[in-house]
């Protein structure tokens, strides 16, 4: 492995094409830590892909992790791959050159495995890409079932996304569903038995729909009732899972974490060490997904993070760390654990950075030690205005919580604090919108009374962001309509009025996001299989980078929405019945159907629910048997 | 009391391909992960105390250029270039590391000239060479702020040689007079008429001094 000379290696482009495009080090890897291998030595060659640009996808800590999993095993060599930005797009199709892994600049049509980790619904247009420049068929049916394995990569997806992955089925072999520590050894093995045994491509996705965790979607049928909602799916074969259940690391410790992470030469995103101290939320928010999906609440212990954080010093060379969590507060052994890193990182003179943090007497103490209070603004997410509005979507935060952190903060020397707020959340009314900007104004109104004059570094300066909220499956609001365009417009100009009718307006500032791409994310997060094509319509249409807004194509997705599929009404706006059948019904993701349909009760009569570590909601976790489930008790 | 240290490196290969300041980044992380008793800044964001001589374009190789660092405290010369060398990358390498003398500028205010191998995808014949540095003046124009401006190049090109697939340049550097080894192929071209393009370029070596004499940055 390493008597491999790096500096000879053959790049896929020659000089004169990396010449003519944008940072040519995306693209031509060798980066520290990145893995070599031996061709001769290995027998299944995986490609993992981050569907974005180089400097995202290197950000991104599962792939990561999965990297450098894969690549302990001696007879796996997994690389990398993202997306060609499009000066490169470009240059592949006008050369007739087949897009190419980082590591060894060989094709990816040739690996055995295309790994795609689907992050965000925007992306999508992206796998096409993706596939498209490798010469790998679009849909998986056309990939030569009845021929040999190893004619084309087997493409393979996971991350959030495949919690419903529908709309994307048509386009992928097989959906990873869970936690990638613990099936890719099992898939390998099966995948080299059916190989050596001359299985064709066929018989071993029927085979790897055995293994748990595994969503082969072209084995399930799809019907549909006459007002277009599903009627069922449909195992093709007997022995095939009627759903599959998600796949989870019962014991963090003892998985592999990846302690020799590569570190890109150019400037990432996250261009520091990422530490991950749990898995899983307490917090049930109702309209997040990443708090179901990743049930139950599961961490790793202080004594390992300190090993690996002082692993990541010695092998990476960062100069900055960061925890990677959920909620960061929520972790039991915080305070030791950051004495132990303050202390580590204060010798090694490395900066910690406190994402995530719940705003206290002690989390300030903390940052106060760690960060420049004048360069530094708070973050608070309260995600609504209004006390009744947090109650609807079980925001545990209360006005008096805020208050009390921005007032330390502000005695503290920090006159800069951000807000983040959604719009149309489910039983929003005009109250709750013009609640944000005087929750704004208030908390501005508390500087002025806590600070003295004489130690104002200048005016408050609040900023309020909103985003528009989009339902999502596994969440008590997967039941619940969109706002269209023109509310969210609305409802965006009625902050903005209703602020500059405040008091301390000149301390105030607020930002909206685009209303565009938050419709198109909305059909793709609870669409099915019939708006494949409207993606396939979009891609071939132009759009590319979605969750770029300078490269995002609005008429084109209307146009591909209304050409395929049952429209926009039907995926979006429409309030959904309780006995529904949801595309993603398919998936288990341990949380049950029932409790979240109780929780969408409860978000309409404004009813919060306890946090996991005060009372068991009988959420359906507890079939995982770990984590926070077991003391808890049903 | 902290001492300055000068250390020669070269980039070959692929590694070519990373900027200026992804390879200042990427020597401050081999750095770290060293363990050379590196002196840093003072303040909330401490930043190592290091500086290259000469910037690196994009693709550009070299067999000699420099690199300068604040050490707190250090064993040998030798142990520095070693302990650089066992955390490297593929393609770069520490060839030799030397202490500053006090009094000694900066590498970056040192830098007077360079030589160059330019690997073209075609030639120049003896002719053409000597013609074009029998020209008193050579001009070329240069984008600034204030708009294009004209500059002689013809001072600033002391040597220039053909090799088999390419040329051999020897040319000033630094703040008075600044010569880019594509200047001259761009000249060339115009005198020529002919439209060889570079292959490769190749830093061979950054050398101080003034019009008396020069000497490599490493040596005092």
């Amino acid at each position: 492995m390493s008597n491999i000379d790096l500096s000879k290696r053959q790049l896929a482009l020659s000089h004169k094409l990396l010449m003519s495009i944008d940072k040519p080090a995306r693209y031509t890897g060798g980066e520290p830590n990145s893995v070599y291998k031996t061709k001769s030595d290995i027998r299944l060659r995986f490609c993992m892909c981050f569907p974005d640009i180089y400097e995202i996808g290197m950000s991104h800590l599962g792939i990561s992790i999965l990297y450098g999993m894969m690549n302990t095993y001696e007879d796996v060599w997994c690389e990398r791959v993202f997306s060609p930005w499009t000066d490169l797009d470009k240059v592949l199709r006008d050369n007739d050159i087949p897009l190419f892994a980082l590591e060894s600049q060989d094709p990816v049509r040739d690996f055995d495995f295309l790994g795609i980790t689907l992050q965000y619904e925007m992306c999508y247009t992206n796998i096409l890409q993706i596939l498209d420049l490798s010469g790998i068929p679009l849909r998986s049916l056309e990939r030569e079932y009845d021929r040999p394995l190893g004619e084309y990569p087997v493409v393979i997806g996971g991350g959030p996304c495949i919690y419903n992955a529908e709309p994307i089925a048509d386009f992928f072999d097989i959906f990873y569903i869970g936690e990638g520590e613990t099936r890719y050894r099992e898939l390998f093995d099966l995948y080299l038995e059916c190989k050596e045994k001359g299985l064709t491509r066929g018989e071993f996705l029927h085979k790897a729909a055995l293994i748990p965790g595994m969503y082969v979607p072209s084995l399930y049928e799809v019907s549909y009732n006459d007002d277009n909602t599903v009627r069922a799916y449909r195992p093709v074969y007997d022995d095939v899972p009627e759903s599959v259940r998600k796949e989870v690391v019962t014991e963090l410790d003892d998985v592999f974490y990846q302690t020799k992470p590569v570190v890109p030469f150019i400037r990432a995103t996250q261009d520091r060490i990422v530490l991950e101290v749990m898995r899983g939320c307490i917090r049930g928010c109702r309209f997040c997904q990443a708090g179901q999906i990743y049930k139950p609440i599961r961490y790793r212990s202080v004594d390992k993070l300190i090993e690996y954080a002082e692993e990541l010093i010695k092998n990476t060379g960062y100069e900055e760390m960061s925890l990677a969590s959920l909620s960061t507060s929520d972790y039991p052994d915080l305070k030791e654990l950051l004495e132990r890193l303050i202390d580590l990182c204060n010798r090694k003179k490395i900066n910690i950075s406190l994402p995530s943090l719940r705003i206290d007497a002690f989390s300030l103490d903390v940052m106060s030690k760690v960060q420049d209070v004048r360069k530094t603004s708070l973050t608070f997410a309260p995600e609504a205005g209004s006390q009744r509005m947090r109650n609807v979507i079980n925001k545990g935060l209360t006005y008096e919580n805020i208050a009390d952190g921005a007032s330390k903060a502000f005695m503290g020397g920090w006159n800069k604090v951000k807000f983040y707020f959604m719009l149309g959340l489910p039983f929003e009314t005009e109250e709750d919108i013009k609640a944000i900007p005087q929750l704004g104004n208030d908390i501005a109104a508390l500087y002025y009374e806590t600070v003295p004059k004489e130690k104002r570094m200048g005016r408050v300066q609040i900023t309020m962001s909103t985003s528009f909220f989009i339902p999502k499956p596994f969440t008590a609001f997967q039941w619940a309509p969109m706002n269209n365009m023109q509310q969210f417009i609305d409802k965006a100009e009625l902050t903005k009025h209703t602020m500059l009718e405040q008091l301390n307006k000149k301390s105030l500032s607020y930002h909206w996001h685009e209303a565009g791409t938050s419709i198109v994310e909305g059909v793709l997060a609870r669409g099915d299989r019939r708006i494949s094509e409207a993606i396939v319509y979009a891609y071939k249409n132009g759009c590319l980078f979605d969750a770029w807004s300078e490269e995002y194509k609005h008429h084109i997705w209307m146009e591909a929405f209304e050409k395929y599929g049952p429209g926009l009404d039907y995926y979006i706006f429409r309030e959904r019945d309780k006995d529904e059948v949801f595309p993603w019904d398919v998936i288990d993701c341990g949380v049950s159907k029932s409790y979240l349909y109780r929780e969408w009760e409860n978000a309409r009569a404004g009813k919060v629910t306890a946090n996991c570590r005060d009372k068991c909601a009988g959420c359906g976790a507890f079939v995982f048997d770990c984590g926070i489930c077991p003391g808890v008790g049903k | 009391m902290s001492e300055t240290i000068r250390i020669k490196f070269t980039r070959t290969g692929p590694v070519s391909y990373i900027g200026h300041l992804d390879l200042l980044r990427y020597f401050q992380k081999i750095i770290a992960k060293s363990g050379i008793d590196i002196k840093y800044s003072q303040g909330f964001n401490p930043h190592q105390l290091v500086s290259f001589a000469y910037p690196l374009g994009v693709s550009m190789e070299t067999l000699g250029d420099y690199m300068d660092m604040e050490v707190e405290s250090f064993e040998s010369t030798d142990s520095i270039v070693e302990s650089l060398n066992s955390v490297m990358n593929e393609g770069i390498t520490v060839v030799s590391a030397s202490v500053v003398p006090e009094g000694e500028p900066t590498a970056m205010a040192s830098v007077f000239m360079a030589d160059y191998d330019v690997f073209t995808d075609g030639i120049f014949d003896e002719n053409e060479i000597s013609d074009y540095l029998a020209r008193k003046e050579i001009f070329i124009l240069k984008e600034s702020k204030k708009g294009q401006t004209e500059s002689d190049i013809r001072p600033g090109i002391k040597e220039l040689k053909s090799f088999d697939g390419g040329l051999f340049m020897r040319l000033s550097s630094g703040s008075s007079l600044n010569v880019k080894p594509a200047s001259v192929i761009e000249t060339l071209n115009s005198f020529t008429g002919k439209n060889v393009s570079i292959d490769l370029i190749r830093r061979l070596e950054i050398y101080k001094g003034d019009e008396n004499g020069i000497k490599p940055l490493g040596e005092y």
